[in-house]
């Protein structure tokens, strides 16, 4: 059920979103080109001008559009008129929630990939290479400098920070909408009010968890190998329990308290 | 085999407002069974508990002997009173929808109904007008093989003629051991179809009767009786 919901989440999401990173790969290789031979003067000089101006929207139109299309798909999926047809569908509310935030995860990674891989292929010569491997190798030296036999945590712990961290922006605008289809009338802007209360409360919650460590942990902390084996970890066990409590709540409300128009 | 559908005590609540009031009620397999009742009166709401859109706030509402969930959405076609396709689809997408979530959808029988509604499947749901739209998702609706049909209101936007051909479409297009459960204020048009009525009011069932028994005992139509139990 799960591989099903989650082909048709592809299905819907797709009909926008696949053109977006098609119009920014075209504006790529075309602004690649044009860079690359350097053939308009004079009164010609605004062409380039103008498609660069294109190419920095379409890339940004990656991010942005991404991120507005995976929001309108929740929420018009699932608290609209279409929620009658999706709720009634023969899977569990969790099922739901899985597939769209599989898609959303996936999405969310692919524009930034495409991001990278557009500015790359923009910008990279044939001798950047070199000086982008030194730079790594580089990068490499002073991460182990660092941590030592910790490294590999390291950098463990990063990529597993950025998913979870990834995850619970869309779960907490899950939650949000979730939140806001209790309303009658409203309900989007109930929505945004859910959001901005939840990340005022977590602010807040960070705030005063930092000030209570600080207070507690003893001054002039200087060894890094904490990092990786004290501090990470804390912030990914608080990401867990965050995502987990927003989870929780998106599904129980579709569940126990749904509210369609 | 368990009756199709068992409420218990049936109470559903909206901040102190009662929509449904301990409905006790048993619906038997292989009838036509209209829910009539006034604006307002709760049909709705029973509707969406049975398809898991709502949770009773008392009692209990068992179909097939099973609470409402992903085991019952199986055998339960529903039709909400509402156009809930999403637009940007294609008739030919709806299908495919269908045919991929519900094991029962036959996809030939939903072609033929479009065939000769002249529908064509390559139309966008955009395009179509409201009462287009309703007769697409009926031909979804009545294209699968299931236990129970739940029609909200399935003749409250078309035209009278449209009318005759979807009575048509739901005599003719369920089994013998499946029930229709119909709901609507539009008691005449649907009068001949039915086997058995519920009236409901204030939440409450205030008759449940085969159509023949109301005829024999008062002597008169369902519409008539409507009126008469109704009268404003």
């Amino acid at each position: 059920m799960l591989a099903k919901l989650f082909k048709h989440e592809l299905k819907a999401t797709s009909k926008v979103l696949v053109p977006v990173f098609l119009i920014a790969f075209i504006f790529t290789i075309v602004n690649r080109i044009i860079l690359g031979f350097d053939i308009f003067h004079g009164v010609f000089t605004f062409i380039p001008a103008l498609t660069l101006v294109g190419y920095v929207v379409s890339l940004i139109a990656v991010v942005v559009v991404t991120f507005v299309v995976l929001i309108i798909r929740f929420y018009k999926n699932l608290t609209s008129e279409e929620g009658y047809l999706m709720f009634t569908l023969p899977a569990k509310v969790s099922q739901l929630i899985n597939s769209k935030l599989l898609a959303a995860l996936l999405w969310t990674v692919l524009s930034f990939l495409a991001v990278i891989l557009s500015l790359l292929v923009m910008y990279l010569r044939l001798n950047d290479f070199a000086s982008i491997i030194d730079a790594l190798q580089r990068g490499w030296t002073e991460i182990n400098r660092a941590f030592g036999a910790k490294t590999i945590l390291f950098i463990i712990d990063v990529i597993i920070m950025a998913i979870l961290s990834i995850i619970s922006n869309i779960l907490s605008i899950y939650v949000s909408i979730a939140i806001g289809q209790l309303f009658h009338g409203h309900r989007l802007l109930a929505s945004f009010g859910a959001y901005i209360g939840i990340n005022i409360a977590l602010q807040m919650f960070l705030v005063i968890a930092t000030a209570v460590t600080g207070l507690l942990l003893p001054e002039n902390i200087n060894d890094t190998a904490l990092l990786p084996t004290i501090i990470f970890p804390c912030i990914i066990v608080f990401y867990i329990f965050l995502n987990l409590l927003y989870y929780w709540v998106t599904n129980y409300l579709f569940s126990y308290k749904l509210n369609l128009e | 085999m368990n009756a199709i559908l068992e409420c218990n005590a049936l109470s559903k609540r909206f901040s102190n407002i009662n929509a449904l009031s301990n409905v006790n009620l048993t619906l038997e397999r292989g009838r036509i069974i209209g829910l009539l009742g006034p604006n307002g009166s709760g049909k709705t709401t029973f509707i969406k508990l049975i398809n898991g859109l709502l949770v009773p706030s008392e009692g209990t509402i068992l179909i097939d002997g099973k609470k409402p969930g992903a085991d019952t959405k199986k055998i339960v076609s529903y039709l909400p009173d509402k156009t809930f396709l999403p637009e940007w689809m294609r008739i030919s997408d709806t299908l495919e929808f269908y045919k991929d979530f519900y094991e029962d959808f036959d996809l030939n029988k939903a072609t033929d109904m479009l065939k000769r509604l002249q529908l064509d499947p390559k139309r966008k749901l955009k395009s179509l007008s409201k009462g287009t739209k309703e007769k697409v998702q009926l031909i979804l609706v009545m294209s699968r093989q299931a236990d129970l049909y739940c029609l909200d209101e399935p003749i409250g936007g078309v035209d009278p003629a449209a009318r005759d051909y979807i009575l048509n479409t739901i005599i003719t297009n369920y089994n013998e051991n499946a029930t229709v459960l119909i709901s609507t204020h539009l008691i005449a048009d649907i009068e001949k179809v039915l086997d058995e009525v519920i009236f409901i009011k204030d939440g409450q069932i205030t008759l449940h009767s085969s159509v023949d028994d109301i005829r024999m005992k008062e002597g008169k139509s369902v519409d008539a009786l409507f009126r008469e139990v109704f009268k404003c």
